[in-house]
């Protein structure tokens, strides 16, 4: 992968929740994919996250979400990635998702969810066949 | 390394240590040859690997100084356990005495409601309250940061008003001087703290009558949990409040509940869980001495929630033998104790397997998992637990099946197999010894290098806990995909003739779904309707002192808030007083 840009990502926790192993892990792990690691930190709004992904040129946005709020908090970033016309970027969600509510978030834009015991591997291995940039 | 001994004091150390030597030769290293193995993959202990063991300073009895062996040579649970059977006991419906089941969802009211079904099914235990994210986080509900977090994760808590709401069936018999609380809070701790006792004072009951535990364990919420609000120093002030203001207004309280099981879950390892609770507890008694009061003024009055757990059963016994060595040595040699309960480590667990050992991946499996850490913690001074139930991964519930599945599975172990019959029945093994010894060395050497660091406020202010911890949960990712550390189901044993057995996933039914989706906006509601009653200039003149106070770092703060409290000033308009003075905690760079 010499010579090309690295694909740039933001992995993001929006609300209040703070359960953050997820988080950490995946962006040591894309880190060490060769994809070029923004995090955010906890408690992070929607806007924030949405500025922050359009500030640092991001081809990927990634959210990690383990308080059931995954719902709501997707579609307001999503609504904001929108607002500030970024809404093409690939946007993944990791945590805590039930089974029936995948489908949800995959109908609202969600390219793909992952949770837990997701290999860091093959979260690398979908970015890479799906990201535009770079 | 120990099997260099000296000759004749040893006490026939040196024969066995030769006969070790002849068994690898003869019988260990032709075996290894055999299977063409780089090493043995099993090990063996003998009396030299327990050279030295001096059974009284290292081990001593039950309830003895150094509670290696446990805390007490008779657990309550144990000496009740066939009133137990008698009474058709439930460990989660609390009884009279206890606290119920750990919950809290929707509006002050909606769970006033939840608590009073409970009674009626004869769940009768004192409130075990779960608060949502933003009462955890200091905001309230009418605040942008609240915006769907509002009664998802626990109860809303905005004002004394909400907190008078939820207890409006305790009375008479459950009267709140006769039942304890549980309040799993931390930043604010001072409000919820000041509420209760506000509650107890509007009710014409004494306040230093009340029992309960406040979890008020604020520094593992920098490491691990996340909901902090202020940076750790005014943080730890704060905690120092809530210790005097509870010894002198309210000592039948427990001051916190601390622990490592949030630092494990997060990704800790073992010594780093122990090491890093260790130095939080210190932080903790320095707190207290600080204002002046002696270790065994308030240290009986420390309780631990739980450490982590892992699947590592023989380690995991280890870990809770050195953790109750370590604890009453620094009680006792560190800070002077000399009462045996500020000495012990008084929780309500040991050894489990903890939640993020369990797989999303074939969840009955989980368990089995769960019997291995009931098995742990039956052999390490508890009863022997097996938790969490099987579908803990699946997301938030847990289902009848589950639940029932998990309780027997304790009871099975508890009144079929007799594995409590001995207290600490690993006392005296070679290898459990040696074991315990090498996990109490790590842990005392990562506690010194915190200690260099200047403790844990300055540990955390580094980043260096939060960063070790976050680096362990990126090394056990790396273990479990290169297939070093194997998880059933996960990354191995996966190929298309496994089945998934299925399962039901019927949970009792707790709120109503329409009713919750309506609970943000019910909530934010009563909030107006307090904030157009109350009294403003009360409210004004009562969050004014506090700031006025609140600059002096030698100030306890309690007797403050609960005057706001009880003027009805809200939770955050407490916690934002102090957030403009101390500032808000800034995360380090993981």
């Amino acid at each position: 992968m010499s010579g090309e840009p690295k694909i740039r990502v933001l992995i993001a926790k929006p609300g209040l929740d703070g359960h953050e192993r997820g988080a950490r892990v995946i962006a040591y792990g894309l880190r060490d994919e060769g994809f070029e690691v923004i995090y955010t930190g906890l408690r992070q709004s929607a806007i924030q996250i949405a500025t922050a992904a359009v500030q640092e040129d991001v081809g990927v946005v990634g959210l990690s979400i383990l308080s059931g709020a995954h719902l709501s908090l997707t579609a307001k970033v999503l609504e904001e990635l929108k607002k500030q016309g970024a809404d093409d970027l690939l946007v993944l969600v990791g945590g805590m998702v039930p089974e029936q509510d995948k489908q949800a978030l995959l109908d609202m834009g969600v390219a793909e969810v992952f949770t837990s015991g997701t290999p860091v591997s093959q979260v690398a291995e979908f970015i890479r066949q799906n990201s535009k940039s770079a | 390394m120990a099997d260099e001994v000296k000759k004749d004091e040893s006490g026939g150390l040196d024969k066995v240590s030769k006969a070790r030597a002849e068994w690898e030769e003869k019988v260990l290293n032709p075996r290894v040859a055999k299977f063409n193995l780089p090493k043995s993959p099993t090990r063996f202990h003998t009396p030299a690997d327990a050279e030295g063991h001096d059974f009284l300073e290292k081990v001593g009895f039950p309830g003895q100084y150094p509670y290696t062996a446990g805390n007490s040579p008779i657990e309550f649970w144990k000496a009740y356990e066939r009133l137990a059977v008698e009474a058709d006991f439930r460990p989660d419906w609390g009884g009279t005495r206890g606290v119920g089941k750990y919950g809290g969802f929707g509006t002050a009211s909606d769970y006033r409601d939840y608590l009073v079904r409970m009674h009626s099914m004869g769940r009768v235990g004192g409130p075990n309250m779960a608060f949502d994210l933003a009462t955890q986080c200091g905001y309230d509900s009418d605040s942008p940061q609240a915006e769907g977090e509002v009664g998802r994760v626990g109860v809303a808590i905005d004002s004394l008003r909400d907190f008078a709401t939820i207890y409006e069936p305790y009375t008479g018999e459950k009267e709140i001087d006769r039942q304890p609380s549980n309040f799993t809070i931390n930043a604010p701790c001072v409000v919820i703290l000041a509420m209760y006792y506000a509650l107890a004072k509007k009710r014409g009951l004494d306040p230093a009558r009340l029992r309960g535990t406040p979890q008020n364990d604020i520094l593992k919420e920098f490491i691990a949990r996340g909901t902090y609000i202020y940076p750790p120093k005014p943080s730890l002030r704060l905690f120092r409040d809530t210790l005097v203001f509870m010894r002198r207004e309210m000592p039948l309280m427990n001051v916190n509940s601390m622990g490592g099981y949030h630092i494990r879950e997060a990704g800790a390892t073992r010594t780093q869980d122990l090491a890093f609770s260790m130095a939080n507890a210190a932080a903790y008694v320095e707190a207290g001495l600080s204002a002046g009061l002696s270790v065994d003024e308030f240290a009986p009055k420390f309780t631990f929630n739980a450490f982590g757990g892992s699947m590592e059963f023989y380690k995991e016994v280890a870990f809770h033998r050195a953790s109750r060595r370590i604890y009453a040595r620094m009680m006792r040699d560190r800070f002077g104790a000399k009462k045996r309960t500020s000495m012990i480590i008084r929780q309500p667990i040991t050894a489990h397997i903890g939640c993020s050992s369990t797989t999303l991946q074939r969840p009955l499996n989980n368990w089995v998992r769960a019997c291995v850490g009931g098995m742990a913690a039956g052999m390490s001074g508890a009863v022997p637990g097996v938790f969490p139930p099987f579908d803990e991964p699946l997301g938030l519930g847990h289902s009848i099946e589950a639940t029932q599945m998990q309780l027997d599975a304790t009871r099975v172990l508890m009144y079929e197999s007799g594995i409590t019959d001995e207290a600490d029945p690993w006392a005296g093994s070679y290898f459990m010894e040696s074991l315990t010894d090498e996990t109490e060395a790590e842990v005392l050497a990562e506690m010194e290098k915190i200690e260099a660091m200047g403790g844990a406020v300055a540990a955390i202010e580094s980043g260096y806990m939060p960063r070790a911890v976050a680096k362990s949960a990126y090394e056990r990712q790396k273990r479990v995909e290169a297939r070093e550390d194997l998880v059933v189901g996960v990354n191995c044993f996966t190929g298309p003739h496994e089945i998934n057995v299925s399962i039901n996933r019927e949970v009792e039914p707790t709120y109503d779904p329409a009713q919750m989706a309506t609970a943000e906006d019910r909530q934010k509601a009563a909030l107006a309707d307090l904030k157009r009653e109350r009294d403003g200039a009360a409210v004004v003149k009562c969050l004014k002192i506090l700031r006025g106070h609140a600059t002096d770092e030698a100030k306890n703060l309690m007797p403050d808030i609960v005057d706001c409290v009880m003027a009805d000033c809200t939770l955050q308009e407490i916690c934002d007083v102090m957030r403009e003075l101390f500032g808000e905690y800034q995360q380090a760079k993981i």
